[in-house]
């Protein structure tokens, strides 16, 4: 006796004898018609924004990036691929991407870590949480400018805030303006600031959508807080945090207003997208060097995003 | 027949119009001509022109001047009643000014009548061809030039042209704490070197009380402008002509010695922001500032401030302060026009009468010899000694003033010195090697040879 045995799931039907393998196109009947022109007037706007917004300077800045231009000049030579090889044999390049690593890594771990921390002491069923979430999440939709001249009020070695504290218990303030170091670490403590809020009510409302079945179910095992925040409510959490990475990733790698207002010549911190401001428009005006380092930082942004799309969503768990 | 377009479709056409719009924007600058532009020297006639009935002044308002300014645009319409003048702030400082041009430049539009422009900045407007020639305009409107401070006007001239005319010129100034200074048991008087200082600092910061005996002007401002005074007095400098000296013994010496006096004597700072600000706040008995400072620092100050020449070093006790601050330009990309009215108006705000005006406001100098200074000078006598210092300035050298980015890798080898105790002939010889690097790529191609 032959047995049968079941087909595969991923087998594919057998096609019906007489049946061509090309699929009729749908007609384009009155409703399709109608259906398309709504579609049109829906996304042609953004098509057209986003073509001359987004890929329009985009693609200008790869062309300038061939150029030997200087700011304001009339005239530019076309210099190949002169500009990225000089980026990377300079001396600028280590340090600017040594900088842009460290500002990245730092403040993407630091709000998140410090997000995550913030959104489960906002979990929890006290008095006074309302009030908490909205002072944390506040920094958040300030402005950067103003956050920025604030903590340099705060920072400033002669008569900041902090250095005054200092002076009450006999230290001098460290120089976190003038010292490149410590002016890298002023700008991350203030980035962190103002960016955790975001990262505590995304991670705030994760923490809020999970299944409270499981968690009782733990505790009536035996599992105490730290276990079940460990096997259970981080695991639960990955989609938040992969979607976290990603925006916190790209918005840290673009960084600007902040550095801008706090270390205007870049000393210390200089990351891509600072070096590519300063370069053209701080003093040097260099603009097709420039553009070189700004497609330097899309590529780079380019796979980032790739990779966390391949490889860190396959650890994510949605259910 | 039957329109087959559905999403797919769409999308793809759509990707194909944003490829085509994005190749159409790749215009940009021209690549036939190769190389860069200078201005062209040629005189532009204005003979027959009439001038425009609007133009905008593009101002950073240096000194806190936008009264003034607004003062001196009134006069100057109710002169030129066919003329109206839009004071536009383009920027809080020459940088941003500079920055807001250069934009509208590759841009190609919006751009100003007049615009004020630094002393690092001038030169690099005349390589990229941004600004015209003054000099067909001071001829058609009889404009006295001989009457203009010569060292303040000679600033501007290259290429046998002049490019721009002063407007906010000034020289950093000594200031001190004449209550510090007096407690302390030292003359009332500027030191007539730095060694001389270097003697009362101690007694200075044991009797005032203040943090610091002197604090050097914040680097991230324009610390290769008044670095230029010490480096000159010990014989050094940034560059002799085109020749990159800052790694010269001389330099070196310079530069140690200040650094010695924050971290070995121990009695002199760094400002983290203004050092106008720090001294009008009581926290040190001496800074180095702008004569545009200078009304801001009387005003804010609660005590008797003292100003004076700038010291000398070991090598060289006269002629060690630069000149700086902001000249006004007409931009290349106007209509004549509009140049023949930005003319007019350049000749009203040089005029001795607006330029007293001007100087009265700020503390900046005047910059016509004939400049009627009596009742400023009655107001603030202060102001005489910025005069005075003018007759024994210098002109800057090549290196800050003429090289992009030249004055922020200064400041950056000066933090390096000044404020992380590097070690100053190598930080001065890397800082030769940028300095070099820049002269070969982006200035020595566009000099007339």
């Amino acid at each position: 006796m032959t047995r049968q045995l079941a087909p595969h799931p991923s087998a594919k039907p057998k096609r019906p004898p007489g049946r061509s393998a090309k699929v009729p196109r749908r007609r384009w009947t009155a409703r399709t018609r109608r259906d398309f022109f709504v579609f049109l007037a829906m996304a042609l706007p953004n098509l057209v924004l986003i073509a001359v917004f987004t890929y329009r300077p985009l693609f200008s800045n790869m062309y300038y990036s061939t150029l030997d231009w200087t700011l304001g000049s009339p005239t530019a030579s076309v210099v190949g691929l002169a500009n990225y090889v000089t980026f990377f044999t300079s001396n600028d390049a280590p340090k600017v991407l040594g900088t842009t690593a460290v500002f990245t890594l730092v403040t993407v771990g630091g709000s998140m870590i410090l997000g995550l921390l913030v959104a489960l002491a906002l979990n929890a069923k006290v008095r006074g949480t309302t009030f908490a979430r909205s002072a944390v999440f506040a920094p958040y939709i300030l402005s950067g400018v103003g956050v920025g001249l604030v903590w340099l009020f705060i920072f400033d070695p002669g008569y900041g805030v902090l250095a005054w504290l200092l002076r009450g218990i006999g230290q001098q303030s460290p120089q976190w303006i003038n010292d490149p170091q410590l002016s890298l670490v002023m700008v991350i403590l203030v980035y962190v600031w103002k960016n955790l809020g975001y990262c505590a009510v995304v991670y705030l409302a994760g923490l809020q959508s999970l299944p409270q079945e499981v968690m009782e179910a733990a505790s009536l095992d035996g599992a105490n807080g730290f276990r079940r925040f460990l096997s259970i409510s981080l695991p639960l959490l990955s989609p938040t945090t992969f979607f976290l990475l990603i925006t916190t990733l790209l918005s840290s790698l673009q960084a600007f207003d902040l550095i801008r207002i706090m270390t205007p010549l870049g000393t210390g911190t200089s990351t891509l997208i600072y070096e590519a401001y300063l370069q053209a428009f701080g003093a040097y005006n260099r603009a097709g060097y420039s553009a070189a380092i700004s497609v330097v930082l899309f590529a780079i942004l380019l796979v980032i995003t790739v990779l966390q799309l391949r490889f860190v969503e396959r650890k994510v768990h949605y259910s | 027949m039957t329109l087959h377009l559905d999403r797919r479709h769409f999308l793809g056409l759509a990707g194909v119009t944003a490829s085509a719009a994005a190749l159409a924007a790749c215009g940009g600058p021209s690549t036939t001509g190769g190389g860069q532009a200078t201005s062209q020297a040629a005189d532009i006639d204005f003979s027959g022109v009439k001038p425009a009935a609007k133009i905008d002044f593009w101002s950073s308002h240096p000194g806190q001047s936008q009264d003034v300014e607004k003062s001196l645009i009134e006069k100057f319409e109710a002169k030129n009643p066919g003329i109206t003048v839009n004071l536009v702030t383009a920027g809080a400082n020459y940088e941003e000014i500079a920055q807001k041009f250069q934009t509208a430049q590759a841009a190609k539009s919006g751009l100003p009548g007049v615009v004020v422009l630094s002393d690092v900045w001038w030169f690099r407007y005349y390589t990229n061809g941004s600004i015209i020639p003054v000099d067909s305009l001071t001829k058609q409107l009889d404009m006295k030039m001989d009457d203009f401070q010569q060292s303040l006007v000679n600033d501007y001239k290259y290429d046998g042209k002049q490019w721009a005319l002063p407007y906010g010129r000034s020289t950093p100034l000594f200031y001190y704490n004449k209550d510090h200074f007096a407690a302390a048991g030292v003359p009332d008087r500027a030191p007539k070197t730095w060694q001389e200082f270097g003697d009362w600092a101690p007694k200075l910061k044991a009797s005032s009380g203040a943090q610091y005996a002197y604090i050097y002007p914040a680097l991230a401002g324009y610390a290769g402008w008044t670095l230029q005074n010490m480096l000159w007095g010990w014989g050094g400098g940034w560059s002799n002509e085109w020749d990159i000296t800052c790694d010269s013994a001389e330099s070196v010496a310079a530069l140690q010695w200040a650094q010695d006096s924050i971290y070995k004597d121990k009695w002199a700072g760094v400002s983290s922001k203004e050092a106008a600000d720090d001294f009008s706040a009581g926290l040190t008995s001496a800074t180095i500032a702008s004569t545009g400072s200078l009304l801001g620092i009387l005003k804010s100050a609660k005590f008797n401030v003292g100003v004076g020449f700038l010291p000398g070093g070991p090598k060289a006790t006269t002629n060690v302060c630069p000149t700086g601050g902001a000249g006004l330009g007409i931009p290349s990309g106007i209509t004549k026009e509009e140049q023949l009215a930005a003319g007019m108006f350049l000749d009203f705000v040089t005029q001795p009468e607006s330029t007293a005006e001007f100087s009265a406001a700020t503390g900046y100098m005047p910059t016509r010899k004939s400049a009627d200074m009596k009742a400023v000078l009655a107001k603030t006598p202060q102001i005489q000694t910025a005069v005075d210092q003018l007759a024994v300035t210098k002109v800057q050298d090549n290196a800050r003033v003429f090289l992009p980015g030249a004055d922020q890798e200064m400041a950056k080898a000066a933090a390096k010195i000044l404020t992380q105790q590097g070690d100053v002939k190598s930080t001065m010889t890397d800082l030769k090697s940028t300095l070099q690097g820049i002269y070969d790529r982006d200035v020595k191609p566009k000099l007339k040879s």
